[in-house]
C-alpha cells in the first residue's frame, strides 16, 4: 500500500514539486520556532537558585569626592551603617556592578589543572548570602575568618565547579595559579535574565581595603515597603555620599526588563511564523481540495468497483503524508546539520526535541488540511462523477 | 486590451472566492508585515524630530585604545578632554554638538517613583537637534559658564513630576539631591532616536566628571553638523588627522581609533564593524537576505495556488491558443492578472498596515514612537507587490504557456 502510494506521488512529482518545496520551507521555519522554544523553555525550567523580590539594587553612581582611599572607605562604613539602622532593612551588601539583572559584565579567566575556563566575577560581602538567599551546597560561605588570609578565598557556583573539577570535590583546592582557594560551592544564579543559561561563576570578599572601588548596594528590605520609605532612603544614602546619578532600582523590575529582551522578539516572531503557517495552511488546503476534484473520474470509479469511502478518503490523506514524509526527508537532513557543525552553540538535544517536535507539527498540519478534502471525496457518488465523464 | 484584462481578473476572483480569499490573505498579511518593517526602518534612520539635520551629520560615540601587540583593547565613550581640547577645534564642521551619555537616576516627587534620564549638554547641541520648546528657552552661554542650577526638561517628565497641565516653567525640580530650576520645556524626544532622547538636559558645566584629566574614555558623544552633505567626507577626514595629534602615552594604550559615522553607521560599526569597515555594506546584505527568505513561504504557497487555478482554465487558454493566440500573449495576460490580484492584496495591506501601525503607536512598547506611512513607504511597497506579483506568477504562467492545445481542450469537457 505504502509502496503503490509512493509511487503515486514520484508519477506525479512535477505536479507534487511545488507543494513538497512548501511543506520543506514550512518545515523549516517550524523547526526554527521549535528551537527557540526548546531552548527557552529549557533555561526557563532551571530553577533560579536566588530570590529576587524585595531586593533593590542601589547604583551609588559617581562619588563627588576626593580620590583619597581612605576618605571613600569611611563614608562606605558610615552608609553602612546609616542603613543597618533602618528597619526596614533586612541585610545589605556592597557588591561590583555586575548585580543580578544589570547590564555591567565582568568577566576573567580562571583555571585549574589545565583547564582553562572564562568566568564572571561577583565581588560580594559575608551578608550576600542573606540578602539574595542563596544556597550552598558544599563548604562555607565567606564569614569574618576569612579576614588577613594571604591566600584569598572564593566561592565558585555548580557549572563552574562542574566545567573546572567534574565530579571531582572542590572544596580546599586552588585555582587560578594556586592565587586563590575555593572554600564553597553555591547553586547557580540565574542571574541575567529567566531564559538565560547560568555561566560558570566566581564570588569573591570584598576586603576592606577595596570596598572604595565598590559603587553598587544589594539591600533585602521587608516587604511591603513602600515608595515613600524609598525615597527617604534615597535621601538617606544621597545626603551620607554626595554623589550624581544616584539610582534605586528593584531586582524584581531589572528582571521583568531582561526579561522583555527575549519575550518581546519571541512574541513578533511567533506572530510571524503563526499568519505565515496559516497562509501556508489554507494553501496546502486549497491545492489538495482542488486536486481532488480534478480526479473525481478516477474516485467514482474506485468507488464503483468496490473501494470504501473510508479506503477513499485514506488513501488522499495518505498521498499527502507521502508528500509530507518526502519533504521532511529532505528537511531533517538540512536540519540534522545544525547540531553536527555547531552551527550556533546550542545543545544537540534542543535540536533534537525541536525536530521531533517539528516533524510532528508538520504531519499534524497536513492531516488537518487533507482531512475535509478526503471527506469530499470519500462523499462522491461513483454514478454521478462517472456520469460526467 | 487592459480593461479586458481587467475584467477578466475580476471574474476569475469572483469564481472561486475560496481560493481568493487564500491568496488575498497571503499578499496583504506579507505585505503588511514588509510595511511595518519599513516605516520602523524609516523612523530609525532618516531624519526626525528633533534631528532633523540627520543628512548631514557625523557622530563620534566611542574611541578604541588598542596595545600594539594587540591583545588588550579599551574602548567607550569620549572624555570632555578630548571633545573640548581636540575636537572643538575642528574647522570643517559648522556646529558642533556634544552631550553626555544618557544616564539613569531616581526622582520621589509626592512619595511616587519615577525613573528619570538626564545628559548634559553644550550650547550647539540646541542648535543641531531642533528641539521644540513648549514654554521657555535653552540655558544661555552665561547661565552655563556660570554653572546654574538650571534644566531643560521634557513634557512627558513635566507631566509626569508636576501633574498634567500644571506648567513647569520656573519650578524647582529635585533630583541626585539637588534642587534645579526648569528654564524650558521641550516636546519629548522619541526613544527612537537613540543619542539625543532624554527627559532632563542640564548644561555640562553642572557635571564633575568633566573636570581634569586626560584619559580619552569618558562619557561624552559628539555629533558633527556639516554645512552640506557634500562636506562629510571631508569632516571624517579632517577626524583622523587630528586623531594622530591626540596623545595617547600610557602603556598598553599605542593604537588609537575613532571614527565620525554617519547614523546607520555608528550602529553597524559596533556590531559588524571591522577595521575601517563600518558594516553597514554588511548589514543591508543581512536585511536583503531575511527579507528574501520571509517572502519566499507566501510566493511559493501564491504559485502552487496559481498553478492550482492556471489548470482549472485550461479549457480557456486551449480554445484561446487554438483561435492563434501565442504563447507569450498567455503569459502577458496572466501576469497582469496576477498583479492586478498581489495590487489589490497591496491595497489591503496597506490598511492592515495603518491599522497595525496605529496601534503599536499607541501601544507605548517604544516610547513615543511615531511610525508613519509615508510616500517612501507606500513607494517600497508598491515596489514589492510588483516583484511579489512576478516571482508568483511568472512559473505558473511558464507553465500554462507549455499547455498543448489539445490535452488543453481535451482535459476539461
Amino acid at each position: 500500500m505504502l509502496k503503490h502510494l509512493f509511487k503515486l506521488i514520484w508519477n506525479k512529482k512535477k505536479e507534487n514539486f511545488l507543494l513538497i518545496s512548501e511543506i520543506l520551507i514550512s518545515f523549516m521555519v517550524i523547526f526554527a520556532v521549535f528551537t527557540l522554544l526548546v531552548y527557552n523553555y529549557q533555561n526557563y525550567a532551571v530553577p533560579k537558585g536566588f530570590e529576587e523580590e524585595n531586593v533593590w539594587s542601589v547604583d551609588l553612581g559617581e562619588l563627588n569626592v576626593s580620590k583619597n582611599k581612605d576618605s571613600v572607605g569611611v563614608l562606605h562604613e558610615n552608609l553602612r551603617n546609616v542603613l543597618k539602622n533602618l528597619p526596614e532593612v533586612k541585610a545589605i551588601s556592597y557588591a561590583s556592578a555586575n548585580v543580578p539583572f544589570s547590564n555591567s559584565m565582568f568577566t576573567s579567566g580562571t583555571g585549574y589543572k589545565g583547564i582553562r575556563i572564562n568566568v564572571d566575577v561577583n565581588r560580594v560581602e559575608d551578608d550576600y548570602k542573606q540578602v539574595l538567599g542563596l544556597s550552598l551546597l558544599s563548604g562555607r560561605w565567606f564569614s569574618p575568618e576569612d579576614n588577613g588570609l594571604a591566600k584569598s578565598t572564593v566561592i565558585l557556583n555548580e557549572e563552574a565547579k562542574e566545567r573546572l573539577f567534574g565530579k571531582e570535590d572542590a572544596i580546599g583546592k586552588m585555582i587560578s595559579d594556586g592565587s586563590s582557594k575555593v572554600i564553597g560551592v553555591i547553586q547557580n544564579l540565574k542571574d541575567k535574565s529567566d531564559f538565560k543559561a547560568p555561566m560558570p561563576a566566581i564570588y569573591t570578599r570584598i576586603d576592606t581595603g577595596k570596598i572604595n572601588q565598590m559603587n553598587q548596594i544589594l539591600v533585602r528590605v521587608a516587604p511591603g515597603t513602600t515608595a515613600a520609605f524609598e525615597g527617604k532612603m534615597y535621601k538617606m544614602i544621597a545626603s551620607t555620599i554626595k554623589s550624581t546619578n544616584l539610582e534605586i532600582k528593584h531586582l524584581s523590575d531589572m528582571k521583568a526588563e531582561k526579561n522583555k529582551e527575549t519575550i518581546i522578539p519571541m512574541i513578533i516572531f511567533f506572530i510571524v511564523t503563526g499568519f505565515l503557517i496559516i497562509n501556508v495552511a489554507l494553501g496546502i488546503f486549497g491545492v489538495l481540495w482542488y486536486n481532488i476534484n480534478k480526479r473525481r473520474a478516477e474516485i467514482g470509479l474506485r468507488r464503483a468497483i468496490g473501494a470504501t469511502s473510508s479506503a477513499v478518503s485514506t488513501q488522499l490523506l495518505g498521498e499527502a503524508l507521502v508528500i509530507a514524509t518526502f519533504s521532511l526527508i529532505i528537511g531533517s537532513f538540512f536540519a540534522v546539520q545544525f547540531p553536527l557543525m555547531k552551527v550556533f552553540d546550542l545543545p544537540t538535544s534542543v535540536y533534537l526535541l525541536a525536530q521531533f517536535f517539528a516533524i510532528l507539527f508538520i504531519y499534524l498540519l497536513v492531516v488537518i488540511c487533507a482531512l475535509y478534502p478526503g471527506k469530499q471525496a470519500a462523499a462522491i457518488y461513483p454514478a454521478v462523477a462517472l456520469h460526467e465523464e | 486590451m487592459f480593461k479586458n484584462y481587467f475584467k477578466i481578473a475580476i471574474a476569475v476572483l469572483k469564481r472561486r472566492k475560496f481560493f481568493t480569499f487564500i491568496s488575498l490573505f497571503g499578499i496583504s498579511f506579507t505585505l503588511t508585515i514588509l510595511m511595518v518593517l519599513t516605516s520602523f526602518i524609516e523612523v530609525m534612520l532618516s531624519p526626525n524630530y528633533p534631528d532633523v539635520n540627520r543628512d548631514r551629520e557625523l557622530f563620534i560615540t566611542r574611541v578604541e585604545l588598542r596595545s600594539s601587540k594587540e591583545d588588550y583593547t579599551m574602548m567607550g565613550a569620549l572624555n570632555f578632554y578630548l571633545v573640548n581640547n581636540f575636537i572643538a577645534k575642528m574647522k570643517t564642521p559648522e556646529k558642533i554638538a556634544m552631550h553626555s551619555n544618557r544616564s539613569t537616576t531616581n526622582a520621589y516627587p509626592n512619595n511616587k517613583k519615577l525613573s528619570v534620564d538626564l545628559m548634559y549638554t553644550n550650547l550647539a547641541f540646541w542648535e543641531v537637534y531642533q528641539f521644540k520648546f513648549l514654554m521657555g528657552k535653552p540655558f544661555s552661554e552665561q547661565q552655563l559658564k556660570n554653572a546654574e542650577q538650571v534644566v531643560v526638561i521634557s513634557e512627558d517628565l513635566g507631566n509626569n513630576y508636576f501633574g498634567e497641565g500644571v506648567s513647569a516653567l520656573g519650578k524647582e525640580i529635585e533630583f541626585n539631591n539637588l534642587r534645579y530650576k526648569v528654564i524650558g520645556v521641550v516636546k519629548t524626544a522619541p526613544a527612537t532616536v537613540f543619542y539625543a532622547a532624554s527627559d532632563i538636559y542640564l548644561p555640562y558645566t553642572l557635571d564633575v566628571s568633566t573636570s581634569g584629566g586626560t584619559s580619552l574614555m569618558g562619557s561624552y558623544l559628539v555629533t558633527l553638523l556639516a554645512k552640506s552633505a557634500d562636506d562629510l567626507p571631508v569632516m571624517q577626514e579632517e577626524y583622523q588627522q587630528l586623531l594622530k595629534r591626540v596623545p595617547h602615552p600610557e602603556e598598553n594604550e599605542e593604537l588609537l581609533f575613532s571614527y565620525a559615522d554617519t547614523y546607520l553607521e555608528s550602529f553597524t560599526r559596533y556590531v559588524l564593524g571591522k577595521g575601517v569597515a563600518s558594516g553597514r555594506d554588511q548589514f543591508f546584505l543581512i536585511l536583503s537576505a531575511v527579507i528574501f527568505v520571509f517572502l519566499l513561504l507566501p510566493t511559493v504557497n501564491l504559485m502552487n495556488i496559481n498553478v492550482s487555478r492556471i489548470m482549472e482554465r485550461s479549457s480557456e487558454i486551449g480554445v484561446r491558443k487554438a483561435f492563434g493566440a501565442s504563447s507569450r500573449t498567455l503569459v502577458g495576460q496572466f501576469l497582469v492578472e496576477n498583479l492586478i490580484l498581489t495590487l489589490l492584496g497591496g491595497l489591503m495591506g496597506l490598511f492592515m498596515a495603518m491599522a497595525t501601525i496605529s496601534i503599536l503607536n499607541s501601544s507605548g512598547l517604544i516610547a513615543n514612537l511615531d511610525l508613519k506611512i509615508n510616500f517612501i513607504v507606500v513607494c517600497y511597497s508598491l515596489l514589492a507587490c510588483l516583484v511579489f506579483g512576478l516571482m508568483s506568477g511568472v512559473y505558473p504562467a511558464w507553465r500554462m504557456s507549455k499547455l498543448n492545445v489539445v490535452t488543453a481542450l481535451k482535459a476539461n469537457n
